[in-house]
């Protein structure tokens, strides 16, 4: 019946949004850990760079808008090759396909993340104080 | 004797800016979310002579909405070629809007225990 207190809202969501974020920068190092898997088999595909989107979701009992992980894709733009007949993932006529992570896309995506988290991580810590500050309303005051 | 309305006022304004506080933590959280519009709170001011008419809820099942919720609403765009359903998340402006928040509830919190200090005073010997 009663609402819930809007600060308590209010870390929920900072919550959510940390949560994502921090999705976000698994899949970064994900990326960048595979950034030089090639395939196992000669001519195979290798590792291909995964990709995040969020989207905005209403929550029903607080009306806030909180934030969770839509999907989590794959990025389907080409393969750099490069000839390097004596690797074991080379096909026939040398060449060797490298994955589709560039490590400068991915150090970007892992900067926002951080900003993004630290954003959300003031969110939480100023709500905090709020509560605090009307809690210390309480003390008796000499 | 008048009664003394401050009290009244300043649980408002409390819940106000608690509201307001979690919708710049909605923005904050959805910075990243493609299409995303940005909400803001209407000013205090309107929202105090505003004489907000809500849904009753008459079952258990029912949501209950905050009654200052319903002053909260898309941000309209101020800038040309934006998206069109409203403005983007600019996190600068959530970030100083949070630190707006902090010192009106400072003060509020401040004015409230000044004045039950003063209530205070009046019954003690």
């Amino acid at each position: 019946m009663t609402a819930i207190d809007p600060l308590a809202a209010a870390m929920k969501t900072a919550a959510s949004g940390l949560e994502v974020q921090s999705t976000r920068l698994r899949i970064v190092s994900e990326n960048m850990a595979n950034s030089q898997a090639t395939a196992t088999e000669p001519g195979g595909d290798p590792y291909q760079r995964k990709t995040i989107a969020f989207s905005s979701e209403l929550d029903a009992v607080t009306g806030a808008s909180m934030v969770r992980v839509e999907s989590v894709g794959r990025d389907t733009s080409g393969f750099s090759v490069e000839y390097d007949p004596s690797h074991s993932a080379a096909d026939e006529s040398g060449m060797v396909k490298l994955p589709n992570v560039n490590i400068l896309v991915e150090m970007a995506d892992m900067r926002e993340a951080n900003r993004s988290y630290e954003a959300n991580l003031q969110t939480i810590k100023q709500a905090r104080k709020l509560i605090s500050m009307t809690i210390d309303l309480l003390r008796v005051s000499t | 004797m008048q009664p003394i309305q401050l009290f009244e006022l300043a649980s408002s304004q409390a819940h106000w800016l608690a509201v307001r506080q979690s919708v710049v933590a909605g923005n904050i959280a959805n910075v990243n979310t493609n299409g995303y519009a940005a909400k803001q709170v209407d000013p205090f001011d309107t929202v105090l002579q505003s004489v907000g008419t809500s849904t009753a809820a008459t079952h258990p099942a029912h949501f209950s909405e905050d009654s200052m919720r319903s002053a909260v609403r898309k941000a309209a765009s101020d800038e040309i070629g934006a998206a069109s359903n409203g403005k983007a998340v600019v996190l600068e402006d959530e970030l100083i809007k949070a630190g707006e928040i902090r010192h009106a509830y400072e003060l509020n919190v401040g004015i409230i225990k000044a004045f039950h200090r003063m209530m205070l005073a009046t019954v003690r010997k």
